[in-house]
């Protein structure tokens, strides 16, 4: 979730350190409980992009006992790198690219 | 005497690393709830080989762990290093799981470090020792680490579930601090590297992997060597394995890495092995391929290092002597998060991460917290 976020151009310092100190241990269901208690009017004052803090921080809530891992390779979104377009997509890259441009 | 106060921290996430900071800034952690909740709760086996290892190579530093081994009392002591040190990592996670912390803390120690270590060198969850050697330890010169005596050398190979290898690590100690880095050009790949290994297999398993591996890279780079290292006997180790590690070296000198083994999974009891347990070994083909593509799929993202690497740059910088590092990287892996996180809390150094949205980027930049060898000095 963190690497899409990531992509989207979001405040990136606020995705890594939390806009005050973290609230982790919020469940995620514990978030939505209060939030159904709120009156509608409530809802228009939400900040944007809550939806996605939310989620981050039910990972960090999960995350708690995660396996201390460096390695991140996400293997099921592997490309098929045979595809002669995605060859070229990174094909400067290389030193083999073209640097004409 | 003086009460120690403790950082009160929850759970077993990224213990290496808080054990690490914990050492580095001399800031006794207390963690609690570790594995609680679990059918098997507290430490796991390689987690306490990692507090002994840290025993090993420091003075006066106390582990306390309760009974279930649900909460922990880290109290670091004094780095001191030294030579003729023996670990045994155990075979619950690989010896990469250990190097990664090793090679920080003993660039601060009073000696320099030399140790070998027993295990598991190649497996598919943490770095094998082959991208150690060909990405890791480069990438600690750039930040002044002298090369002379900086080392890992592999005398036996051993996969999981028996392991039964050997390496000897050699990492020399940094005289004051390190020095920054302004490492922002990724440059462009200029070869490709690596070297499959195969123990207790036959070692065509090891040409099958490359032919593959060579297949997907051909249509973008001649300029690939992929190196055999067959074993048997005794350096085989004890269990049937084989895997490949290649690393991508670029014009601006950059490694970026991609590895992985495989081996009949671990007989244990831990939840996330259960699925990998029983199942058929992947062709050598395969895992040619396979490598091949995160190796590209690393290449694509850009980033002066790969996703593996990051935590260990960021940490790297944040160590730094009070200049200003700056680094780029690709998208920032979960784990580098959790690095930056940790770095604020232990280090207060914060870094100011802003995305390169040209290149798919990111660009970090930190103050180093000035942290210097302070074990030397008081010899």
């Amino acid at each position: 979730v963190e690497r899409t976020v990531s992509r989207q151009g979001t405040n990136l310092m606020q995705l890594v350190y939390g806009k005050s100190a973290s609230k982790s241990t919020t469940s995620n269901d514990k978030v939505k409980d209060s939030e159904d208690e709120q009156s509608e009017d409530d809802d228009f004052f939400k900040p944007k992009g809550e939806g996605n803090k939310k989620m981050s921080e039910g990972l960090d809530g999960d995350n708690v006992n995660a396996e201390d891992c460096s390695k991140f390779a996400n293997h099921a979104k592997l490309k098929n790198w045979k595809d002669e377009v995605l060859i070229e997509s990174i094909r400067d890259r290389f030193v083999t690219g073209d640097w004409s441009k | 005497m003086v009460k120690t106060s403790y950082m009160r921290l929850k759970g077993s996430q990224q213990l290496r690393q808080r054990l690490l900071l914990s050492t580095l800034s001399a800031t006794p952690v207390l963690i609690e709830d570790i594995r609680a909740d679990d059918t098997w709760p507290g430490l796991r086996p390689h987690e306490v080989s990692l507090l002994r290892l840290l025993e090993k190579i420091s003075d006066d530093c106390v582990v306390e762990i309760n009974e279930t081994g649900t909460k922990l009392k880290y109290k670091p002591g004094v780095l001191i290093g030294g030579r003729h040190l023996v670990h045994d990592c155990g075979l619950s996670r690989s010896i990469g799981y250990f190097l990664e912390p090793l090679i920080v803390l003993g660039l601060f120690g009073k000696k320099p470090l030399l140790i070998r270590l027993k295990g598991i060198t190649n497996d598919s969850k943490d770095p094998c020792v082959d991208t150690f050697r060909s990405t890791t330890l480069p990438m600690l010169k750039r930040f002044g680490v002298p090369s002379e005596g900086l080392e890992l050398k592999i005398e036996s190979r051993g996969s999981p579930p028996q392991g039964g290898g050997e390496v000897v690590l050699a990492v020399p100690i940094i005289q004051n601090s390190l020095s920054s880095v302004t490492w922002v050009d990724e440059g462009m790949v200029k070869r490709i590297r690596g070297v499959t290994f195969s123990t207790r297999v036959s070692s065509q398993f090891e040409n099958t992997m490359i032919h593959a591996a060579r297949g997907i890279f051909n249509r973008l780079l001649p300029d690939v060597h992929i190196s055999t290292d067959h074993k048997a006997g005794l350096q085989a180790g004890k269990s049937p394995g084989y895997g490949i590690s290649l690393v991508a070296e670029t014009t601006s000198g950059c490694f970026i890495s991609a590895d992985t083994a495989v081996s009949y999974a671990r007989g244990e009891d831990t939840d996330a092995l259960e699925d990998e347990e029983r199942k058929e070994l992947m062709p050598p083909g395969d895992i040619g391929e396979q490598i091949a593509s995160i190796l590209l799929g690393e290449i694509e993202q850009g980033g002066v290092v790969d996703s593996t690497h990051q935590g260990l740059l960021f940490l790297l910088c944040a160590l730094c002597p009070q200049d200003v590092s700056k680094v780029r990287v690709g998208k920032l892996s979960p784990c580098a998060i959790e690095t930056l996180r940790h770095i604020r809390d232990f280090l207060g150094v914060k870094f100011v991460i802003k995305p390169d949205p040209a290149t798919e980027t990111v660009i970090l930049k930190c103050v180093g917290c000035g942290l210097k060898n302070l074990s030397r000095k008081i010899s």
